[in-house]
Order: C-alpha cells, then structure tokens, then sequence
C-alpha cells in the first residue's frame, strides 16, 4: 500500500474523510486496484508494443512482396501505414510518462486498444495478400485496401458532390417526417377526434415497406423525381415518429396534469409544459428509428430513382466494373451515417438530461 | 382578510367502469371553515376524504349543491387553492428551482425580479438550495415531498389543500415535515385542510378533526383539538383525543365485531 502511494505522488491523502472526498474517481479505481504482479506489467508490455510489430509487419508485407495487379499510387496504403504508426508511438511516448505521473488515462485507453488495432493490422495484411500478392480474391471484384484508398482520393469531387445529394435529400426528407411526425402524433395523442381520422391512415401506410414506395413514386413523379423520392424518405420518418409521439402523449400520468392544472396551467400549456416533455423519451426513440429508416430509404431511393447521391454513385460505378470506386463510397456512407447517428444521439442525451436516474 | 370556505349539500356519485351502476362518495356535505384553521380529515377508504379535497381543488365538478369561497362559486382550479398530492408528482424534466417556479412560469412572471428571490427564499425555506439545479429523480422521497410543497406555497394559496401528503414517508421524515408544515401554516395563518390515515397525524396538526364515514360518505362528527401548539403526542389530553376519534372509527379499546 505504502509503496502505491509512492509511485503516485499526485494521490494525497491526508487520511481523514475530507481528503477522501477530494478523490477523483480514477484515483479511488487505482486505492482500491490490487496492485499489479511483475508478470502482467510485462504482458501488459508486449500487448502495447503489438500494434507496432504488426504495424511493421503489415509494411513490410506490402512494400517486400511483388504486387500481381496494377497498383496505382502505392504510397497511399503505406503511407496511412506509417501515418498509424507514427500516431501510435506518439500516442505511446505521451502516455508512459503520464502514466509514471499517476495519470494512467492514455495508457489505459491505448492498452484496452491495442489488441484491436493489432488484429487490423493482421487482417489487412492478409487481406492484401489475398487481394494484390496471389489470386486468393477474385480480381477485381475484391479490390486491394490501396485501390480503394487510389479511388477515393482520385475521385473525391464526385463523391462529395454525391454526398451532398444524398445528405441534402435525407436532412431535408427527415426534418420534414420529423416536423409533421410530431405535428400528427402529438394531436393524435391528445385528441381522440384527430385520432379517429388520422388512426387508419397510420394502419394502412404503416405495414407498407419504404422500397414498395419507389415503383409508385417513380411512375406517378415522373416529372417531379425529387418530391417523390422526398416523399419516400419522408413517409418512414413520419411514420416512426408519429406512432411514438402518439403514445407518449396519450400515456402521460393523470396526476401530472392534476398537478399542472392546480398550478394555473392553460389548456396550451397542459399539452406543450407537460404532454410534451413528458413524452420526449418516446419522442427520441422514434426519431432515432425514424433516422434509420431514413438512411434505408434514401439509398433505395438512389439506386433506383434518383440520378445523383452515392446511392445513385454505386450503381453508376458498378456499370463500369470500378469495384474500388463502389468501396469507397461504401466508406462514405459509413462516415455519413455514423456521424449523423452520433449528431442525433448526442442531441438526445441532452434532450433527456433528466433521464438519468430514471433509467438506471 | 378573512376567508369562508362553504359547502352546501355537496354530493358527488362515481359511474364505475365494470358494473354501470353509480356509487356515491360523498352525500349531502354541509360544511364551513375559515382561515385560519387546520381541518384534518379522517375516515377508512371509500369515505369520500380525497373526493372532497378534489373537489374543493375544482379538479372535479360536484353531482349536485354548490361549493363556494367567500360566496362565489368554485368553477374548475385555480393557484389560489393549492394542493399536494400523496405522490410529489414532481415533473421529472425540470430541475427543482423550475418545479417550485412552474406555475410563476405558468403566469408568465418568472422574469420579475421579486419572483426570482420567492423561489431563492422558498429553497431555504425547505432548506434543499444546495439542490436547486438537480432533477427529482435525484431526489429521496422527502426531498422531493418538500420541493412539491415549495411549489404549492410559491402560488401563495388561500386555501392549502393536503391529500395524504406524508403517507408515503418513514416516520422520522414524516414527523419532521409535519412540524415544517405546521410552521408555513402558523407563519400564513391559511386554511389548510389535510387528509391523513394516520388518526395521530390527524389530532398532532389539525385544530379541527373531521371525522368521515363510508357508504356514502358523510362526516361523522367534529372535534376541535383545544391543545397548544407544539402538541405533545404523550399527553394525557392528546391520547384521549385520539382513543376518542378511534372509537368512532370503531377501532381503538373495542374490538370490531
């Protein structure tokens, strides 16, 4: 105990409960900790170190064997090697000295990652191997981590430019299904007239699956392309959302608005002070449902309908058997995708501050 | 400024759900208090004890007679006849200094300067500043029965209306807030009326005890308690009181047969 404490002057405890509640919680984590045997320092060691040797490996194998295919730009993949490479060691040269200082956060994150990092690493170079140094994968159709890399850098304009298309069309399709989502389900929720015409419009356009739309829209919106594939990302948003909201609204507790209503509250205020707020967790839950029918619906509708997007792009590319291309705008929608998932998530933790305590 | 709070042949009947037929909660109530006064009401379930809070409250609407303040007739809620519930019913979004400022916010005054330092001075009232920016769920039960108390008084009711405030806290957090109510009523000198289960809760706060019976309900007798406050829940007087109120109940020294 008394040579932890040592290792790690910026823990001070003064013994008494004062200092005790001073404590950050990494540093009760580390009182509490058994401390660690010379075996597993050394273990812990070798597992940091892994993803340099891999690393290296990787390189090696990449730069050493003779490639079989055409292999534009072949810098690209080695360098986001050595760019990896040089983030770790640096990342490693920061975090040893801090965790020396007690600040064992970086080094603790780095160790939890790196077996990760070291599978990529093996992955990739078999993958290359598989892909550029033998026939293992069917050329072209599995393209070499480098040919993907050569298509995203050499067509980057086309793919922003489709990535606006399909970000624009989403975004606008999506506030829209968000906006009259809510609009219909929380007047619904409170209003059982409004409900009984509204009920069965939700009970039909509900089971009908987002791609059963697009045939529809494409003959009926024949001049107007765009509304319809607006429409297409539209009606799921809506529907999630409406349905959620619905119930939220309509399962409010009695007693709360007993308690607003002694409180002077209006009619208007029963519904935006309490339903409302009151239904905000379903309301969340059926815009993060909503968003990722959202995602569904604008690729289907790209690749049947609409003439620009990377829905659209993959389709165009997979005419020309540019397989690399179609990857790369694989990582587009992967980029896209997960950074608006995690917009909206962030969003709703704020939103729903409250919660926490409630849920757990 | 005094204040009459009037009942006159109230009665209030329930449809029930399952059977179709009508009960009656309360039958025929004629009743007066005043500012002033602690009535607190007590009776076995089924008498009808938190119908007529509701419906002094104005949440409900009664089947026939009237019931008035100072004359005029009680037509749906209003600040002015504040009410705490068994539940806190604390609006699980807002922090507590929004709880206890929701009806300010209700009426559009919260922006006043003066509005600002009646909430500050409420917080300390119930001694929880230091929680003023943490949620209900962070909240133990008495906390969160202490803030829903700020949030009726902020409204500066006339009239405080208790439905079985304190039933869902342990005895030592009960038996202090008691005290803590009995001294916003003794500074305000409203009419405060309360429903209790607890007949020694009844006789410890009330200067009036309204004793209730079912089927249908009706109030059985009255008791003013002629005790000083603080009351001591020892004394001869005080047990008296409450073997009295047991007795009407039917329970207490004679077994129920």
């Amino acid at each position: 105990m008394k040579n932890k404490m040592e290792n790690a002057p910026v823990l001070q405890l003064d013994g008494d409960a004062k200092g005790l509640s001073r404590l950050t919680r990494e540093q009760l984590a580390e009182l509490e900790d058994r401390e660690k045997t010379p075996r597993e320092k050394l273990f812990d060691g070798i597992i940091l170190a892994l993803p340099i040797l891999t690393g290296i490996l990787a390189l090696m194998e990449y730069l050493l064997l003779p490639s079989i295919h055409d292999n534009p730009m072949p810098y690209l993949y080695s360098g986001l090697l050595i760019l990896f490479l040089a983030c770790y060691t640096l990342a490693l040269f920061v975090g040893i000295p801090l965790h020396r200082q007690g600040r064992k956060k970086v080094l603790r994150y780095l160790r939890y990652k790196a077996p990760l990092y070291s599978a990529l690493l093996v992955v990739g170079t078999l993958f290359d191997i598989g892909a550029l140094k033998t026939e293992f994968f069917t050329y072209p159709l599995v393209p070499s981590v480098n040919s993907v890399l050569y298509a995203l850098v050499t067509d980057w304009k086309t793919l922003a430019i489709s990535a606006l298309h399909t970000l624009r069309l989403m975004m606008s399709g999506y506030a829209l299904g968000v906006i009259v989502g809510l609009a219909t389900g929380i007047t619904c929720g409170y209003s059982r007239k409004v409900r009984y015409w509204i009920d069965p419009i939700i009970k039909f356009m509900g089971p009908i699956p987002i791609s059963a739309w697009v045939p529809i829209i494409m003959a009926f919106a024949a001049k107007s392309l765009s509304l319809g594939n607006l429409f297409v990302v539209f009606i799921g948003v809506w529907f999630s959302v409406t349905v959620a909201s619905m119930a939220g609204v309509s399962n409010v507790d009695r007693s709360y608005f007993d308690a607003a209503k002694i409180l002077g509250a209006s009619q208007r205020q029963l519904i935006f002070r309490v339903a409302i707020p009151h239904a905000m967790p379903n309301i969340m839950a059926g815009m993060t449902q909503g968003m990722s029918t959202a995602c569904t619906a604008i690729m289907v509708a790209e690749m049947l309908g609409v003439k620009a997007g990377l829905g659209w792009y993959m389709t165009w590319q997979k005419a020309w058997s540019l397989y690399n291309n179609m990857f790369a705008s694989l990582i587009v929608i992967f980029l896209i995708f997960t950074v608006v998932t995690k917009i909206l998530n962030a969003f709703k933790k704020r939103v729903l501050r409250w919660q926490i305590g409630v849920t757990q | 400024m005094s204040l009459i709070l009037k009942l006159d042949k109230v009665t209030k009947s329930f449809a029930r759900v399952e059977t179709r037929d009508v009960t009656t909660a309360l039958s025929e109530i004629d009743l007066e208090m005043h500012d002033g006064e602690f009535i607190s009401l007590v009776g076995t379930s089924g008498c009808g004890k938190s119908t007529m809070l509701r419906l002094i409250a104005g949440l409900i609407v009664p089947t026939t007679g009237t019931l008035s303040v100072n004359g005029e007739e009680i037509r749906g809620t209003s600040p002015t006849r504040g009410m705490m519930f068994q539940k806190a019913t604390l609006f699980p979004w807002l922090t507590v200094e929004k709880n206890i400022s929701f009806s300010m916010r209700m009426q559009g005054t919260y922006k006043q300067q003066e509005s600002r330092q009646e909430v500050d001075r409420l917080l300390q009232v119930i001694g929880l500043e230091r929680f003023r920016r943490d949620y209900p769920a962070q909240l133990s039960g008495g906390m969160a029965q202490r803030v829903a108390l700020a949030r009726t008084l902020i409204c500066k009711p006339e009239i405080l209306l208790l439905d079985e405030p304190l039933g869902a806290l342990d005895s030592f957090t009960r038996m202090n807030m008691q005290d803590e109510i009995l001294k916003i009523w003794q500074n305000n000198r409203q009419l405060a009326i309360m429903v209790t289960h607890d007949v020694d809760e009844a006789v410890y706060m009330g200067t009036k005890v309204l004793v209730m019976e079912p089927h249908p309900g009706r109030v059985m007798g009255e008791i003013p308690i002629d005790l000083e406050y603080p009351r001591n829940r020892s004394s001869a007087k005080f047990v008296e009181y409450r073997n009295q109120i047991l007795d009407m109940l039917h329970f207490g020294s004679r077994e129920k047969d």
